[in-house]
């Protein structure tokens, strides 16, 4: 059976045409999206290789002819036969240099067909906050990968949508949202705040009965151990969707464990849109490579190859308002080898997350520490922490507790977190009332303040 | 094959790919997005599907078109059952022709876009005429779309046609069909032409795709085969309007070393059946048509066996044409290898007139490989017609007079393809007409009614 066979039939505006169905022109250039994707995902490599140089030959010559910063940066370059090594040799912008640019990167002239304007900011749980351009272009294709995710997890789009997120009000309203409903019917989807504590996040879930859920990861899996603890298991509930953080490796198994359904995460950026979704029939994720060129560079600049860890690296296609080119996001993800799905989009086996959140190790090297809460929970009653390396030595734990800790616990505690580092980091504790999300809902466990 | 060139035209500056089309373009591609999935689905939920549409032009038919008011008053309550939709009384090609503007409907709504009529040949002389919608038409482009895609064309090819009542022409693009895509280029001659000099022009033009009735395409890949001509950048072929003979697509295998992809189609009902990409069956297109092959008792044909067709159009809102006895009979497919749930036909068999009757009472579709005569006799062209029971009447253009046994030996090469010992009159004609729409037909039956 087609991996397609299962899909809906699309809502029809045409009198007296029920099917197939001919729906709004919203939903048909939606689906004519799709159809692309359909069809571009079962490519080759070599095959979507040079549909990716062609779109990025006009990117970078509109950059080249629009763009202060990049007039500068490619002066009289030949944009004219580019391909993966010729890519290789632009230089990486950070996020700093957009910080400092932002003025710079902007377009003198974006083309009128790609719709307003938009200026956009991402939240960086530290520091200061990126700004960034985008069109209505880039919401668009953001609305069809939304769409392409239901569709290669076969959602039932009748179903009930529950969403937890950071800038919601809580409520219903009746459709998924833009990306299906310009096309498909869809059921009621049900809203609520990740600043609302896990007892009312319990409640709602429990009251409102979706079929999905979907959220920040952290926030579902907190949520999922809350429920586990206390035997909360909503009824209906079929598949947990995460976003906007590193998968915590525990994160699959607990939800597994609370609820009984599979987690199926994704991987985005606000600047940068949809990097890439799991794959239907594995926990690796595909790079959307019709919307984004990645990159997974090691130390030496180079590709990386499959199982080495690298820099995410990232040049979204259709950002004509402030391209971005080769943006190296902050991320540290696994290369993957090719997927046996059929798909020849390129594979990320495991995205590790920020480098902020890695730890720098007293005689050199990084790497990404994991705590549990579970085993803090052992020793003493621990609501809540964060692990902040504050230099080469000195780790901050912050922690929210039910009451103030015994001499011994602490001692224990330090123990084990000394023990997880795997250094003998000096360790100081400072007692919260709570530790807050960002405005997005997000939360990191572990932060490093060390420069690199 | 060269994903790259199937991206459709960007209609977004900046953007190539995906592709941000037109308007037109983007509602031809949802289209197709959707013929992806329904191809794959079991009969089941097709022909769940397919009564839904029904059941909407039904609805439609009796309230708007003053012949089916009268005719399906019973049925009026609706259409909740296939065994219901059995039971609607059939319309015949004369009866179609006889209600004239009676068959049209009064609303025909007007989202479905300007009206148009086509004009159906109808190799007996009179003329069927029908009436369609944009709507209708965008539905027929898509199915001759989804051919282009189901048999992996190179759209960026050159596309060479022999059309009947064709003016010689050429344009930048295969047509309205292909318009979400950049093709390559179209260029197109009449069927009245010569044959060698219709040849001529293909080697000049030297097309990737060629596009004939099926015994116009034979008749130039046996006369390529005499000459030794190829046509080098030739990759497929396709057939059209008429029924293909046996050998042909061993012939055009021999000649240019292509595979013939056919398709059956009426100007009335547009695609009815594509040759499916993997096997040899023709599926039919159960998205705009319902197809029903019936025994003579009316039940319908298991696989295997050979009934008549009636179709009903789902998209024709302006004149709904339902249980339509089309005329052609078909042979019934099983379930095909592909895959696909689409129904699937494993041969169209021809008209009724096509049909052999014996006096045994015995009745088939006969054919005949041109082998069976050209070596008998320089036989260029042969027409068989059936005027008594047992009587034959054979057409025959050849260079010159019949010489020793030639006669005798056509005669019993015919008997044998005929497998019964009919009556043979050989006459030698000048050409052989064709009928109305430039189609020619190897055997015609004048006892058939």
């Amino acid at each position: 059976m087609n991996p397609l066979a299962h899909v809906a039939v699309p809502t029809s505006e045409l009198p007296g045409v029920v099917w197939p169905a001919m729906p709004s022109i919203e939903g048909a250039r939606m689906l004519a999206t799709q159809f692309q994707f359909a069809q571009s995902e079962r490519w080759t490599p070599q095959q979507l290789s040079r549909a990716q140089f062609a779109q990025l030959g006009l990117l970078l010559r509109h950059a080249r002819d629009t763009v202060p910063f990049y007039r500068e940066r490619f002066g009289d370059v030949n944009l004219g036969q580019l391909d993966a090594t010729s890519f290789a040799w632009i230089p990486l912008i950070t996020r700093s240099d957009i910080q400092a640019h932002f003025e710079a990167m902007t377009s003198r002239a974006v083309p009128r067909d790609h719709g307003r304007v938009y200026a956009g900011q991402s939240s960086g749980s530290t520091g200061s906050p990126l700004r960034f351009r985008f069109t209505d272009l880039q919401e668009v294709f953001w609305h069809a990968y939304t769409l392409r995710d239901h569709l290669w997890h076969r959602r039932d789009l009748s179903g009930r949508l529950g969403a937890i997120r950071g800038r919601v009000t809580p409520g219903a309203v009746a459709g998924w949202g833009e990306s299906t409903d310009s096309a498909y019917q869809t059921g009621a989807a049900v809203m609520c705040n990740t600043h609302s504590s896990m007892e009312e996040q319990a409640d709602w879930l429990l009251r409102e009965d979706p079929d999905y859920l979907i959220g920040i990861a952290s926030n579902l899996q907190a949520l999922a151990r809350h429920c586990a603890g206390r035997g909360l298991r909503p009824r209906r509930l079929r598949e947990v969707r995460t976003y906007g953080e590193a998968l915590h490796p525990d994160a699959r198994a607990e939800v597994r464990r609370a609820w009984n359904v599979p987690l199926v995460d994704m991987y985005t950026c606000r600047e940068g849109g949809y990097l890439a979704l799991q794959c239907p029939q594995h926990e690796h994720y595909h790079v959307q490579a019709e919307g984004v060129y990645l990159e997974l560079l090691n130390e030496a600049g180079r590709a990386c190859a499959p199982g080495e860890i690298g820099r995410v690296v990232i040049t979204p296609l259709h950002n004509f308002a402030m391209p971005m080119i080769r943006y190296a996001i902050g991320d540290m993800a696994e290369a993957g080898a090719p997927c046996d799905c059929g798909r020849g989009l390129p594979v990320i086996r495991r995205i590790m997350g920020r480098t902020r959140n890695m730890l720098h190790r007293p005689g050199g090297g990084v790497r990404y520490p994991r705590f549990g809460e579970l085993l803090f929970g052992d020793i003493a009653p621990v609501l809540q922490y964060q692990v902040v390396q504050k230099t080469l030595r000195d780790i901050e734990v912050a922690l929210v507790t039910s009451r103030p800790l015994t001499a011994d616990e602490e001692r224990r505690l330090r123990e084990l977190i000394v023990g997880q580092l795997g250094d003998p980091f000096a360790i100081v504790f400072v007692y919260r009332d709570s530790i807050p999300r960002t405005a997005e809902g997000k939360y990191e466990e572990f932060r490093s303040e060390v420069q690199p | 094959m060269d994903g790259f060139r199937h991206v459709p035209r960007s209609a977004c500056s900046g953007v190539l790919w995906p592709a941000l089309t037109d308007d037109e373009s983007a509602r031809m591609l949802a289209l197709q997005y959707q013929f992806e999935q329904t191809q794959w689905w079991p009969q089941e939920k097709l022909a769940e599907m397919q009564l839904q549409q029904f059941r909407s032009v039904f609805a439609h038919a009796v309230a708007t078109v003053p012949y089916y008011r009268e005719r399906f008053a019973p049925w009026r309550s609706g259409i909740e059952s296939w065994e219901r939709y059995r039971e609607l009384p059939v319309s015949s090609r004369a009866d179609v022709q006889q209600a004239g503007s009676d068959m049209h409907s009064s609303e025909s709504p007007p989202a479905h876009g300007p009206l148009m009529k086509t004009e159906s040949s109808g190799s007996t002389g009179r003329p069927l005429v029908t009436l369609g919608s944009a709507w209708t038409q965008m539905m027929w482009h898509a199915l001759l779309l989804r051919d282009h895609l189901w048999q992996g064309r190179d759209l960026g090819g050159k596309l060479a046609a022999i059309r009947s009542f064709a003016e010689p022409g050429r344009a930048g693009n295969w047509g309205a069909a292909t318009a979400a895509f950049t093709t390559g280029e179209a260029v197109v001659r009449g069927l009245s032409e010569d044959i060698d000099e219709q040849l001529r022009w293909l080697v000049q033009e030297d097309p990737e795709y060629l596009l004939a009735y099926a015994t116009n395409m034979q008749a130039l890949a046996a006369r390529s085969l005499e000459l030794s001509l190829r046509l080098p950048k030739l990759r497929q072929v396709r057939t059209y309007g008429e029924m293909l003979r046996p050998d042909a697509r061993r012939i055009v295998r021999e000649a240019w070393g292509v595979a013939i992809v056919d398709s059956y189609s009426s100007e009335e009902l547009g695609n009815i059946a594509l040759q499916c990409p993997q096997s040899g069956n023709y599926h039919v297109q159960a998205e705009s048509l319902i197809v029903e092959v019936l025994d003579e008792s009316g039940k319908p044909c298991p696989p295997g066996t050979i009934g008549q067709l009636f179709v009903t159009t789902l998209q024709n809102f302006s004149m709904p044409l339902i249980r339509y006895a089309s005329g052609d009979f078909a042979e019934v497919a099983g379930p095909c290898a592909c895959g696909r749930g689409l129904p699937a036909l494993s041969r169209i068999i021809g008209r009724q007139r096509n049909m052999l009757v014996r006096s045994d009472g015995v009745r088939h579709w006969p054919s005949f490989p041109m082998q069976a005569w050209k070596d008998v006799a320089p036989v260029r062209q042969i027409q068989l017609v059936q005027d008594a029971i047992d009587h034959i009447t054979v057409h025959v253009v050849m260079p010159r007079d019949f010489e020793g046994e030639e006669a005798q030996r056509l005669t019993a090469a015919l008997q044998q393809c005929l497998r019964h010992p009919f009556r043979i009159t050989l006459v030698r004609v000048n050409a052989i007409a064709a009928g109305a729409g430039g189609k020619y037909e190897d055997f015609v039956s004048l006892l058939v009614p």
